[in-house]
Parts: C-alpha cells; structure tokens; sequence
C-alpha cells in the first residue's frame, strides 16, 4: 500500500473502520470496500494487529481498561479445572472449554477473568443464569459488577448481559471489553444470538458449554462457532463429576373449596368460556393450537371476546381464591422457622402475599442487587420465606429450602420438575415437602392430571 | 413505541408486498373512543399508573376492537410521565427492615406474638413514619405505584389517531433490514435524524432533483438481512415526514411471514410527523445575513438570489449542508455556497474544518468568526475560499467575493439580453 501514515482504524457498530485509507488502496481482507470505507466485523480485530502494525496504522479501537482485581473465592480448584485453564491459556487466551453440567464452568472463567485482569462482558442466555453470574462475579471479586438487559442497563468494566440484548451493548460499547465471555456457548449458532460476539473487538474470547454444538449445527451459514471464539481448547466429557441426588421428597396436594360467592362466579364464567368453545368446536377443530385461534377470533367475534375474557376471570378465581390464602397462612405458620418457597401463578398474587406476610418477592421487577440480597438473606436464615412468580424456575439453587408451597402455575411438565428439582437439591439429611394447593372442581385439577411425572425423572 | 402484538394483528398481506390497516383518522366513533381515553388519562393525573392501567381495562370491557384501544392507550401512556413516589427511605429499605420479621399474621398466636399491625407500628416508629405510610411506601418503588405527573401534549381525539397510525407504520419497520428513502428537500432535518439514529447511509443524486438514499447499519453488510436497525429505522421515519416529496422502500421480514416482504410509503399518505423541523435559521448569525442580503440585495437588486440549504455536498459517508447558496438569476448553474461559521464548540468546528476539507470544493465561501480560535492555516488545503469577521460578516465584502469566485470558477458572466418582463415582477417561486 502506498502511503499509510495518515491511516488509522477505528470501532463503529460492531466494524472496523479504516479511516484515511482511500478506495483505490489495496487493502487485503477481510476488508471490504462498503460504501466509500474500508470495513470489516469487529471479531477479527485480534488477526488483524500484526497487519496494523506493520503498516503503522494508528489503533483507535481498544477502550477496555486494565483492572487490579483481587480474588475472593475460597474453593479450590479441580485440577481438571486447572487444566482447562492452561489449554485456554496456551492457545492465547481464545477457545472453547466443554465441561459437564454441575463441573464448575463459572469456578473456571473467575479464574479466567482473573488471569486477563482486564474489562470483561460476560454472556449468558437467560435473567436467571445472569442473576447468579452477577452473585458469583460479586462474591469472587467484590467490586460492582455491570449488568446490561431489559429490566436494567449498568455498564461497568465487568459486565453480564444476556444473548438477547448483547447486540445492542456490543454494538455501541463493544471496544470496552478485552474478555468476551460467551456461557452456554451453543446458543451462538442461533439466528441472531451470534451477532454479539460477531461485532466485538475483544482479543481474548473464551467460550464454556457441556454440549458443543454439533458440526452440521455449527454454521448457519453466516459464522461458525469456532471461527468466533477460537477452536475447542478442552474438552472433560465425564458426565457424573458431580454426583447430584436428589433427597428424598414428599408431595402432599391440598385441596380447598370455592365460597359460595366465587363459586357461582367461577360456574357462570365457565360456561360461558366453554359454551363457547365446545359450540366451536374448537379444540376438534384446531388441536393445540386452538387457543391461539381463540385469541385471533376474540378481535373480530364478540362470543370469542367474552369467551376469552370469562377464562381470564376464572383463572383469577383460581389463583386468588380465599381459602387458598387462608392454607398459605396455616401453613406458613405450622413450618414456622423452616425455609419456605412459595410459588405463584401471577405476579400480583406474588406481591400481595408480599405486602400481606411481609415476606421478601422476587419478580422480573426485582433488579439484580436486591435479587442477590434477598437470596443471600434466605441462605443465612435473616429471611425465612420468598414468594415468586416463575423467576426462580430455572438454573437456581436455594438449597435451603426444604418446603415448597405451589399456589398455582401453568401445566408445563418442565416447570413443574424444576420446581420439585429446587427444594430437592441434596443438603443435609432432610426430607422435602412438596405442598400443592389446589381447588376442587376446576379446571385447575384437570391441570394437575395432565401433569404426569414419570417416576424415572423424579 | 406500539408492542409487537398490537402491530401483528393489523398487518396486511398481498404477495410479496406488505401494508398495515391503518384507522380512518375522520371516523366519528373512533374520534369519540380517542376523547374518552384521554378524558380517562386526564382523571388519571396524580393516581398510580397500576389505577390507569386498571381503569383502560374497564374501559375496554368485552370490546372487540381492543387492538386499537390498547394501541391508542399505548401511545397515551408513552408520551405521559410517570415519576416514582417520593419517599424519606428507599422502599428498599423499608422491606429490608420489615421483611427480616416475615413471615407475620394478622392475629397472634401461641408461637406468634407478633401481628402483622405491631410489626409495621414499631417499624413505623423507628423511620419516624406512621405505619399507612409505611404501608404505602412499602412498593412504591414498582412501576405500578408510579403516579402519572404529565399527560404530555395537549391530546386532541384527531391527533391521538393520527399519531396511532404514524405508530403502525412505524411498527412495520420494526422488522425492517433495509430501507430506500428519495426525498428531494428538508435535508438538514433527515441528516441529523439519520446521525441521531445511527444509521448509515449511502446517497446518490437523483436525475431531476432529490437524492436517492439506502439506509442500514454498520454490520448489515456483514450479516444479511439482520433486524438488528428495524427499531432505530422506526424511529427514523417521522423525520422522513419533513421533506416534502419523498418515499420509502423498506424490506421487511415480520414474525409471520415466510420471506422477505416490500412495505412502500410515499409523500400521499396521511401521516404527520411530530418532530420538530429545525427553524428557519439555525443562529441569529444566520438571520441577520439573510435579512440584510434582503435589505440590501433583494428584490432584484443585485443579481443573485439567496436561498436556503437546498443544495448536499455529499462527503462519502457524511454529508454537509451550506447555510445559503446564492444562485444567478441568469443561469442557475452558477451557484455559489456560503457556509456561516459562528460561535460554536471548538469540536463542533474541528469537524466543520475537516468537512471542508473533504468537500475540496472551489464554490463554497466561508464566512468565519475571528473570535474563534482559528487561523487561516487550518483552511489551508481547503480550496474554498475564506472571509473571517468580527462582528457579522460585511455584505459588501462578501459579495465582492461572490463575484470574484463565480468568475473563477464559471468564467466571466454573459450578459443575455433584458428579459422582457419588467424586472421588478414578482419572482415566479
């Protein structure tokens, strides 16, 4: 290239941008000539320094910083996972480490994060696993730590966002991390959940699954998995690391009555919501789907509407029936100092028993620190009870909790299994309860039928 | 911004082209429904948003149109505010304080003495509140307990309607991967809106006028056909809606089509935009030269013309906009562009240099504060032409200029014979 002492390259969306370089130059790829400029996806920054180099190109891009952390975590390491970090380490600090569910990933990228000492991003695919990242990164190394989705936006040098709004902090904050940390890494194949790490800067990449996705799974024609975090660096495939039992549990189901006055509201509603969908014919005629067709029809068809809107009152009945506050009530005292979920369907009934009990909730309103506090105050016993809606369904870990009462929920096999899988975690030797509350002559024990729990899974 | 669901049930499908059913902004019931919801809003003023929520739900009953309710409501609620109640603790405290006694009763018992009421007494006293403020307090950081403080603009039933439908239409580029805009005027307002929104462009002059412009995103290139800009081009389009003549071409992918649709909007739609076009001068500076340029200058007085930001230089990836061109009332091809620079922010004018710079081009003439901290030099490689001043620029100065740079750059000027119309008629613009 002829002159290039004017050069220099900077971050912009995601890209890379040559600036004072004109059309005419040759510039190798993965540049590419787009409108006017020379442009490429931010990934290959960590490629592209030699070549910036040897041309003296003045580097615009890195905006991350060096931190001095200091590391709190008292476990000691597997030494698997001492090996896992020096394969990461010797393939300079890019690549893929496949560890089995319950192996320590998190332990492992701490550790990671550590060793770079530099602003780190951290994706994770859902608010829970971001929630206890968020704990874990807290505890590990007390300083704030950033967290970046829907409900709060907090861009700190180390930060955890989820897969769904990475694109959006990468886009605009992207030269700010020199670490980008992808967990459950097989998420990336998907259709716009690889653009994050497409359009990051970031020299130092490191990836953690149990399952690396599959090589006819790897492309989806616009990247590969290991093209954007570097090859597969270590790989412990040993599926029972971690022996996980469940304790032994009972489940107990409570069944309670209508008053009289819920019960002929709850009657005239159901008739007019399944006069409606029996006349249709609806379930014969859309099969699963034909709730769907119901809401579609309630826009045009004012049976459809009242039919719709008579469901939504008697769910209501259902969830916020009197005696079923009156067994929450006993039961929170029988069960008194022992620790105590209580699962709701809606997140109102979730704060109403919250303002009622004044016991501690936790919604998709609840912002990270509070959500940390209110789970650390439960393990150390300051707080006894926490009501939820379906935030706590997955990937976290109350041990403490020996009884969980269900107040109400959807019919979901899985959630229900992960409800159970919560206050069963093995931890000391106590048996769990299990309370289900539900109303006698309703739909809601229907539900409950058509949730069958096949032994093995339990 | 409407939610996708309020969007989806209104899309229209015809081959491969897409529209969205908007509302007849003329129909009466629908006038009358929009003057209720406001009506219910202004009630509102002072109440918990959860109180308003509630409230539009009754409102809404068994209707069937209740797509459009909760879009109209929707539109309502995003240009009201909403501001947290104001406590002496965080909220968060409070409960931090009330809930280590959790779980609490309404009546006491053998093993619990405490009552829900003696608890949030004694809490009471220690913050030095009664226990129905604490009781109040205790949430009052959820959204839900926020009060509605300002309804926003001063909502007539007309123009909530048509700002639903200026919604709509925004919601379709939600799923937008790339738009084609032509617009032929108002540049200034769609540069900056396109800067604002970070978006790129690429603009191609346009035979007869106008400029033909392609908008994405930086990565677009790179990863076809991503929705990653579908919501900053939404928020693009009101700015569209400036100019007078233009259209849109946007290619959309909406969660229920199976390929890649067209959506096509031009200037005979009724949509308004409600931003603001920048006034017809962007500094006194700028008003004071054109008022005395007509003081002294107009009505025929000299043989130019001056007008307005019609012209773009375009500079690869940006663009700059002179504040007036002066244009030959003999021969429209002579054109000479004059660019104001007043009291700005020193990286404001950095940028300014560097774009003229770029522009290289031999008819502009800047007009250039001499209380900035500038010197010739940094012109230098410019081949434009520069005038500094003190105070404001003088005319006589300037168009001596003028003159001289037409010359130079159009060669001398030919005097055609006198046009047979008297020459103090009206300009036919």
């Amino acid at each position: 290239m002829s002159d290039t002492s004017q050069a220099s390259v900077f971050f912009q969306g995601g890209t890379l941008v040559l600036q004072h370089l004109s059309a005419s130059e040759q510039v190798p790829p993965p540049f590419k000539l787009i409108k006017a400029r020379w442009r490429c996806e931010a990934y290959h920054y960590g490629s592209l320094l030699p070549w910036l180099r040897e041309h003296g190109i003045r580097n615009d891009i890195p905006r991350w910083r060096h931190l001095s952390l200091a590391l709190y975590e008292t476990r000691e390491p597997h030494d698997y996972q001492l090996a896992a970090l020096d394969a990461w380490n010797q393939g300079g600090k890019r690549g893929s480490i496949i560890l089995p569910t319950g192996a320590g990933k998190t332990f492992v990228a701490i550790q990671a994060i550590s060793q770079v000492n530099a602003s780190t991003v951290v994706i994770v695919p859902t608010l829970a696993l971001l929630h206890q990242w968020y704990a874990r990164l807290v505890n590990a190394f007390h300083i704030d730590i950033g967290v970046y989705y829907s409900g709060e936006k907090h861009i700190l040098p180390i930060t955890v966002t989820t897969y769904h709004s990475a694109g959006d902090l990468i886009s605009e904050y992207g030269n700010s991390f020199q670490l980008l940390l992808c967990d459950e890494l097989h998420h990336l194949p998907a259709k716009t959940w690889g653009e994050a790490a497409l359009m990051a800067p970031a020299p130092f990449r490191l990836g953690l699954t149990a399952t690396y996705p599959e090589e006819q799974e790897q492309t989806n024609g616009r990247w590969r998995v290991d093209e954007l975090l570097g090859p597969i660096v270590y790989t412990q495939r040993i599926e029972s690391l971690v022996g996980k039992q469940l304790a032994e549990y009972r489940t107990q189901r409570i069944r309670v009555d209508l008053t009289a006055e819920e019960r002929r509201h709850y009657d005239a509603d159901y008739a007019i919501y399944m006069g409606f969908v029996r006349s249709r014919q609806l379930r014969q005629r859309y099969g699963a789907g034909w709730h769907r067709e119901l809401m579609r029809l309630s826009a045009s068809d004012p049976q459809a509407r009242q039919a719709l809107l008579a469901r939504q009152r008697l769910l209501d009945i259902i969830w916020s029936c009197e005696e079923k506050f009156a067994v929450l009530d006993a039961l929170l005292r029988e069960h008194d100092g022992e620790r105590i979920l209580v699962f709701t369907a809606s997140n109102a009934v979730a704060y109403r028993i919250a303002h009622q009990w004044l016991v501690p909730v936790i919604s998709f309103e609840t912002g990270v620190a509070e959500r940390k506090h209110i789970l650390d105050a439960f393990q150390t016993g300051d707080y006894r009870v926490i009501v939820t809606s379906r935030v706590l369904n997955e990937g976290v870990d109350v041990p403490e909790a020996k009884i969980a009462i269900v107040l109400g929920g959807g019919s979901s096999q899985r959630e229900y299994i992960q409800r159970l899988g919560r206050i069963l975690r093995k931890h000391e030797q106590r048996e769990a309860f299990l309370f289900e509350v539900l109303v006698r002559k309703t739909i809601e024990e229907g539900k409950v039928q058509r949730r069958h729990v096949p032994r093995e899974q339990r | 911004m409407l939610t996708s669901e309020l969007i989806r049930p209104r899309l229209r499908f015809a081959g491969s082209t897409l529209s969205i059913e908007m509302v007849d902004e003329q129909d009466a019931s629908l006038l009358q429904t929009a003057q209720e919801l406001i009506d219910i809003l202004q009630q509102q003023v002072g109440h918990a948003r959860e109180a308003w929520e509630e409230a539009l739900a009754a409102y809404e009953g068994a209707r069937v149109d209740y797509i459009v309710l909760r879009g109209l409501a929707k539109v309502l609620t995003d240009a009201a505010t909403f501001t947290p109640l104001e406590t002496p603790f965080p909220p968060a405290r409070l409960r931090e304080q009330l809930f280590a006694h959790g779980p609490v009763f309404r009546d006491s018992d053998l093993f619990h003495p405490q009552t829900r009421q003696k608890v949030l007494h004694e809490a009471a006293g220690e913050f030095g509140l009664s226990s129905e403020q604490v009781d109040t307090m205790l949430f009052a950081d959820r959204h839900a307990s926020y009060r509605l403080m300002d309804v926003g603009p001063a909502w007539t039933p007309a123009a909530l309607l048509a700002r639903y439908n200026l919604e709509l239409a925004r919601g379709v580029l939600y799923w937008a991967s790339h738009i084609t805009i032509e617009a032929s005027s108002s540049y200034k307002d769609l540069w900056r809106y396109i800067k604002l929104f970070k978006l790129m462009f690429w603009a191609q002059p346009k035979q007869g006028g106008g400029y033909r412009i392609d908008l994405d995103g930086p990565i677009s290139p790179f990863v076809s056909s991503t929705l990653r800009y579908g919501r900053q081009m939404a928020a693009f389009l009101p700015a569209l809606l400036l100019c007078d003549r233009w259209q849109l071409l946007a290619h959309v992918r909406p969660p229920q089509a199976t390929r890649e649709m067209l959506y096509h909007l031009d200037y005979t739609c009724a949509l308004r935009s409600h931003f603001k076009g920048s006034g017809t001068f962007d500094s006194r500076l700028e008003a004071d030269f054109a008022s005395e340029f007509e003081q002294k200058m107009g009505n025929k007085r000299g043989h130019w013309r001056l007008t307005r930001e019609s012209e773009v230089l375009l500079l690869g990836d940006t663009v700059m906009i002179p504040d007036f061109i002066l244009v030959d009332e003999q021969d429209d091809n002579r054109k000479i562009m004059i660019e104001l620079v007043g009291f700005w922010h020193p990286q404001y004018l950095r940028r300014k240099i560097e774009k003229v710079r770029a522009a290289n081009c031999a008819h502009l003439l800047l007009l250039v504060y001499q209380g900035l901290n500038i010197t010739a030099d940094a012109f230098q490689e410019a081949a434009s032409e520069v005038i500094f001043f003190q105070q404001k620029p003088v005319l006589k100065e300037v168009m001596e200029t003028v003159e001289h740079m037409a010359k130079r750059v159009y060669g001398p000027r030919v005097k055609r014979k006198r046009a047979r119309t008297p020459r103090s008629a009206p300009h036919p613009e």
